[in-house]
């Protein structure tokens, strides 16, 4: 078992560690500004304060006066809901469809492996991905704050990250549908990713209008880095609901793969 | 046991025909040549045999399992080796992580001793790989697992010379123990080397089923003939004589007596007389375009020899 998961990780071993650098430096430029941000705190409050209330909750702007805030805004927001949740979404369209597309499917299809697993244990495979990228950032964040002489917020951090494993879980799984009905890897990769920030952008604009229930479709809706870093709630139940859309989505797409014709 | 058992296959894309109610059994041990023009639906009747495909109507049987059904197809593919026509590997692999994946994933008994015949450089990324050495490895791949069928697009494409007898003395051992290969191809000097029996298919259907010594038996040679006269067509227009070209050297497929060829010489100066085995790509194409016309002389086995 779990075979293929081994191999895909070790193929991606190195663009692991790549991209968690990047975030760690991204984490480390963050957290190194806010010092200077802090200073002019009171005139950022302000400025917050006239934002346009759906600005507000798209990019989680909440307060600039504490590092958790800066960080759920500055960090968490966009580089965990937005940039890590579309790159897992962009990810997650690879899977099948690169390989359906060069034929190189052709000798997995010729081994005694079926479909399904073929599907789960490739999607698999970006798990410890998720886990590498957090537990990096969770390390270098904390030192960076305890660098800048501010307190860590320990738990909040801890938790911020822990929820966002399920988010990712979610945004890969809607790849992965992309990935098995579309035999183009580039153009999976695009819907994929178009896919993932469209419900990104539905959740937040659908805040401001009567119609907030549209935006329960959205991941986006189940994973609050703010409201954990600066109000302290820890939506527990956003996790499981992302735990279990990310199954049913992964099955959708075994039932898909399993009945494709690949030719 | 059959092998490899076509039942009635179909396979249509929409409205799109690409093989049409397939009928063919290759017994066990037997090794048999899948041939046809591109775009004849070769492809489709093999990816639809491996189970790549559902069939539209029909099905196909891989050591009695039927490939619709996912739990004997895994138990087919058990036995079944495949090397895919121009094969794509993880190009950032090496070839060894590769070998060991497919190991994992069916077994290797007989991974030693076939990389002692074929030889890829197993511990360079497969990207850097020359096509020759990615067949090497698709082969390898192909028979680790000792697979009692084999199902193989374009196998030696690729290979240098030596490498390519090397396989065909490969082969031969292989269906010396009873391994039953099928394959496609259109490098016909090779399927004349290593085949029993051929099929010819067409626009998605099967039209001709022969044995290859008998197919070549009915074909002709070709001959070439370089004389010091001038000769003018009409004087080579005697029976037996096809596709005749008096510009240069004369040149015709002959299916006639040779006496008769040797007295029409002996009226001229033959300056240099050449007489080859037809190419099979001629007695395909014969098959390939269809109805026969009456002047080819393969046209007697549209009747005869079609033994589906």
């Amino acid at each position: 078992m779990l075979e293929i998961t081994r191999y895909e990780l070790e193929r991606r071993a190195r663009g692991t560690v790549v991209l968690s650098v990047l975030l760690s430096l991204l984490a480390v430029f963050t957290v190194a500004f806010f010092p200077s941000v802090q200073q002019s705190s009171e005139a950022l409050e302000q400025y917050i304060e006239n934002l346009p209330p759906a600005f507000r909750s798209a990019f989680g702007i909440e307060s600039f006066a504490t590092v958790e805030g800066f960080l759920a805004t500055e960090f968490y927001q966009f580089g965990w809901v937005i940039l890590l949740g579309v790159y897992f979404g962009y990810r997650a369209g690879s899977l099948v469809a690169g390989d359906v597309e060069d034929h190189g499917i052709d000798l997995w299809l010729a081994a005694p492996v079926s479909r399904g697993r073929l599907v789960v244990e490739r999607y698999l495979a970006l798990v410890p991905v998720m886990v590498a990228v957090n537990v990096a950032a969770y390390a270098v964040v904390a030192v960076a704050i305890v660098a800048i002489g501010e307190p860590v917020p320990y738990r909040d951090l801890a938790t911020v990250h822990v929820l966002s494993v399920p988010y990712f879980l979610a945004t890969a799984a809607i790849g992965l549908v992309v990935s098995v009905l579309v035999a183009d890897e580039s153009v999976a990769n695009r819907v994929a990713l178009g896919l993932v920030f469209t419900l990104f952008l539905v959740e937040s604009l659908s805040l401001s209008t009567d119609y907030s229930e549209i935006g329960a479709i959205s991941p986006t809706r189940y994973y609050d880095p703010t409201g954990v870093l600066v109000q302290g709630e820890y939506d527990l139940l956003g996790g499981v609901i992302l735990c279990l859309a990310a199954v049913a989505l992964v099955g959708l797409a075994v039932a898909l793969f399993r009945r494709a014709d690949i030719s | 046991m059959s092998a490899i058992e076509f039942d009635g296959l179909s396979k249509f894309y929409g409205d799109v025909c690409g093989v049409a109610d397939l009928t063919l059994t290759v017994e066990a041990g037997e090794v048999f040549g899948f041939l046809g023009p591109n775009g004849a639906g070769k492809t489709t009747a093999i990816r639809t045999m491996l189970g790549f495909m559902q069939p539209t109507d029909g099905t196909a049987r891989v050591l009695d399992n039927d490939v619709r059904v996912e739990s004997e197809l895994l138990a087919a593919k058990e036995r079944l080796g495949y090397l895919p026509g121009d094969p794509a590997f993880d190009d950032d692999v090496t070839g060894r992580r590769f070998l060991d994946l497919q190991a994992s994933l069916k077994g290797d008994s007989r991974r030693g001793e076939l990389l002692e015949l074929f030889d890829p450089p197993l511990d360079r990324p497969i990207g850097d790989y020359s096509r020759g050495n990615r067949q090497m490895l698709g082969l390898v791949q192909t028979f680790m697992h000792d697979p009692d069928v084999v199902v193989m697009d374009e196998p030696t494409s690729g290979l240098d010379p030596l490498k390519q007898a090397t396989f065909n003395d490969f082969l031969a051992e292989e269906t010396e123990r009873g391994t039953t290969v099928f394959f496609s191809s259109h490098v016909l000097s090779e399927v004349r080397t290593v085949c029993d029996r051929v099929g010819i298919i067409r626009d998605g259907r099967l039209t001709e089923l022969a044995d290859v010594e008998d197919l070549l038996g009915r074909s002709g040679r070709i001959v070439t003939v370089t004389l010091a006269e001038d000769v003018d067509a009409a004087e080579f227009d005697f029976a037996g004589v096809h596709d005749l070209s008096v510009d240069g050297p004369v040149r015709f497929v002959f299916t006639g007596e040779y006496d008769r060829l040797i007295d029409r010489l002996g009226e001229f100066t033959v300056l240099d007389l050449e007489i080859e085995e037809a190419p099979l790509e001629d007695v395909f194409m014969r098959f390939y375009e269809g109805d026969a016309t009456d002047e080819t002389p393969g046209q007697e086995a549209n009747g005869g020899d079609v033994n589906a």
